[in-house]
């Protein structure tokens, strides 16, 4: 199927682009719209961002590569991201890394079945004085303890969305 | 202007001039791999590193200004070791697989390698990074990400040159990789030039691939014919055989050589090659050839007419005129080809396909003639009966030779050249086996060299010419190609 731009994100898109100088600058905060509304950018989508862009097809794709905040296929409804930098892997990254894989019977870079987790194993999130950190969806979950994690997860399931402290 | 002084060496530069090239003025290379002369300036490899004094870190001389006061060594210790160890950063992920590299004898890392470094590497071979390697990208190239140093030429060329964007670096760190569309092929005309630029072997030709040891290459400067921009480039032959042609940049004509022009040389060795003469569509030896051919002139020399040819060199046109003037003794002749001239996209590819339309035209000053639409009604109303030219020419008389039936001689190197109411052809040696003067659409008077030998019992076209005139009990004296040159005035 073809991917459109819809009017409605258009709109916004312009406003978007009239912050900067030079059409193009928007790129990244336009992605991030993308994702937002799709939960991915999908090739399709930098396709038609390059067109209305005016950029070539190969700087769109190169700055979604470039940056692992873009997900390029479907994630999860919720994304877990776990920081294996030094801070949070000297605070104990590794094992919560351990423990989700163990609760969700998935390997980074996959989704649950049932579509509700994507588990990612990503650099700094620039939170290190709340090592370990974890990112879900666009909100962190700082010094994240075993006991912590369970409830996290149980009220995820549950479709309640905690408060992030 | 500022003056700089690079290994105690001082030189006055212009304002914008970099440190790079300050040293170059001097006679300092500066190793270096992303920095291109004819591409932007993107700092990206490090191997440029020098020391300025009062600088704290090493700068990169690539894309360092020249400032007034400026003193640079390009030979401290510290230089010498950063060199040693960007060498070993860039060979940590490469494959080392020089024995089967296209890119061996003329490698960037080969090069500096021996040049600069020839230290161990502290990393195992176990651990490198994997890449795809031979990914056919398009209908010239080989990519192999693997070897790939990231240095983004090849990159900014199709950004900056072609403007096509193709390429980008995709992902980041030892992730990074050359990659375009999924599914797209690499073919903007020029690419072959990638190949070129390259520093190392990740980009290589499909064309020259295996197929020769460069370091067995001989070399020779000349021209190419492919249109009238007439771009200088080098043939790279061994043993009698043509392998590539590369660009030879200048500042008047050319830095690239697109991808059709990089091509011509296959015509030498075609399947189609013509080493005989073609009679209706026998093959028959050259002299009888000859002589048939010369025979159908004489029938009747004032109906006999010469057409020269944009796609002849100037000295093979001469002979042409010749042939009609001092030997069959017509008025029919015509050296006159308008040819639209000029680049057409913008970046080397002229809208005149004929190489020397310029050329031709040097030899109607000489010897006069008639205008092409002359020669046209003549041959339609039936005052020419015979046509002489090249079998690319005669595309100019095609449709007045179809309208009158007029008989066409043409001389001809391929048989996929021959028009189709060619009643004789004459094989000729082509211009990578003799020399050959061309004018390009500058006005700018360029040579064709020999690099390899024609074919067996395939001559000049003068020679040829010389013989047509003895059967038609003329004299033309032409022993040699420039013996045709004689009355041409180069301007
Ligand atoms: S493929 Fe060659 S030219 Fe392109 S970035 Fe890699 S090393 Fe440089
Ligand atoms: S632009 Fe013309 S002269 Fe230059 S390489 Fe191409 S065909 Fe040859
Ligand atoms: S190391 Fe984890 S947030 Fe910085
Ligand atoms: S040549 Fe200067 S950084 Fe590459």
């Amino acid at each position: 199927m073809a991917f459109t731009l819809t009017d409605e994100f258009k709109q916004r898109a312009e406003k978007i682009c009239a912050r900067y100088p030079r059409r193009d600058a928007a790129l990244i905060p336009l992605l991030l719209e993308l994702q937002r509304e799709a939960g991915y950018v999908a090739e399709e989508a930098m396709d038609a961002l390059s067109g209305y862009l005016g950029l070539p097809y190969s700087r769109v794709k190169a700055v979604v590569t470039f940056y692992t905040m873009f997900n390029r296929v479907p994630a999860g409804k919720y994304h877990l991201q776990v920081c294996r930098n030094i801070s949070c892997h000297m605070a104990g990254a590794p094992g919560l890394l351990a423990a989700l894989r163990a609760r969700l019977g998935i390997e980074e870079g996959e989704t649950t079945k049932d579509g509700l987790f994507t588990l990612s194993a990503v650099e700094c999130l620039g939170a290190c004085g709340d090592a370990p950190v974890l990112q879900v969806n666009e909100d962190y979950f700082g010094r994240v303890t075993a006991e912590k994690l369970d409830v996290l997860l149980e009220d995820l399931k549950h479709g309640k969305y905690p408060s992030t402290r | 202007m500022p003056k700089i002084t690079i290994d105690g060496k001082t030189a006055e530069v212009a304002k914008g001039t970099t440190v790079l090239q300050a040293a170059q003025a001097l006679g300092i290379v500066i190793p270096r791999y992303c920095y291109h002369p004819s591409l932007s300036i993107s700092g990206n490899c490090r191997m440029c590193l020098v020391e300025v004094e009062k600088s704290p870190k090493l700068l990169t001389a690539c894309s360092t200004e020249a400032a007034d006061g400026m003193v640079v060594r390009t030979d401290s210790d510290k230089v010498k070791a950063a060199r040693r160890d960007v060498l070993e950063y860039l060979l940590i992920n490469h494959p080392l697989d020089c024995p089967i590299c296209d890119q061996a004898g003329e490698c960037g890392l080969q090069d500096y390698y021996m040049e600069h470094s020839r230290a161990k590497s502290r990393f195992p071979q176990e651990d490198k990074v994997r890449r795809q390697k031979r990914r056919a990208l398009g209908p010239h190239l080989v990519l192999d990400n693997e070897r790939c140093i990231l240095c983004t030429r090849c990159v900014r060329f199709c950004s900056e040159v072609t403007k096509t964007s193709e390429l980008e670096v995709m992902e980041r760190g030892d992730h990074s990789y050359i990659d375009l569309k999924q599914g797209k092929a690499l073919d903007n005309g020029y690419t072959l030039n990638l190949a070129d630029i390259c520093p190392v072997g990740a980009w290589t030709s499909r064309d020259f691939r295996f197929k020769q040891r460069v370091w067995f290459l001989k070399r020779t400067p000349t021209v190419c014919l492919g249109c009238a921009t007439g771009c200088l480039m080098e043939a790279h032959h061994n043993d009698g055989v043509l392998y590539r042609l590369v660009p030879r940049p200048n500042a008047e004509t050319n830095t690239w050589l697109c991808d059709h022009g990089r091509m011509t040389y296959k015509a030498v060795r075609a399947g189609d090659r013509l080493a005989k003469g073609v009679i209706k569509n026998g093959l028959i030896e050259l002299e009888p050839a000859l002589r048939e051919a010369a025979g159908r002139i004489d029938e009747n020399h004032p109906a006999a007419a010469v057409l020269g040819s944009p796609w002849l060199s100037v000295e093979d046109n001469a002979a042409l005129a010749r042939l009609a003037k001092d030997a069959i003794k017509t008025e029919n002749f015509c050296f006159d080809f308008p040819g639209a001239q000029g680049v057409k996209d913008g970046i080397l590819i002229n809208e005149d396909p004929a190489p020397n339309a310029r050329g031709a035209r040097l030899v109607k000053d000489a010897y006069g003639g008639i205008a092409l639409e002359e020669l046209r009604a003549r041959i339609v109303d039936g005052r020419v009966k015979t046509v002489v030219t090249e079998a690319r020419a005669a595309a100019f008389v095609r449709d007045a030779v179809k309208a009158s039936g007029a008989r066409l001689i043409v001389f001809a190197t391929n048989r996929a050249d021959i028009p189709p109411a060619a009643y004789a052809t004459l094989p000729y040696a082509c211009y990578f086996e003799v020399p050959g003067t061309f004018v390009n659409f500058q006005g700018l008077r360029r040579r064709a060299e020999p690099s390899v030998a024609a074919p067996e019992g395939v001559r000049p076209l003068w020679a040829l010419v010389n013989r047509l005139a003895a059967y038609s009990g003329a004299s033309l004296h032409l022993d040699s190609a420039a013996d045709a040159l004689k009355e041409i005035v180069f301007k």
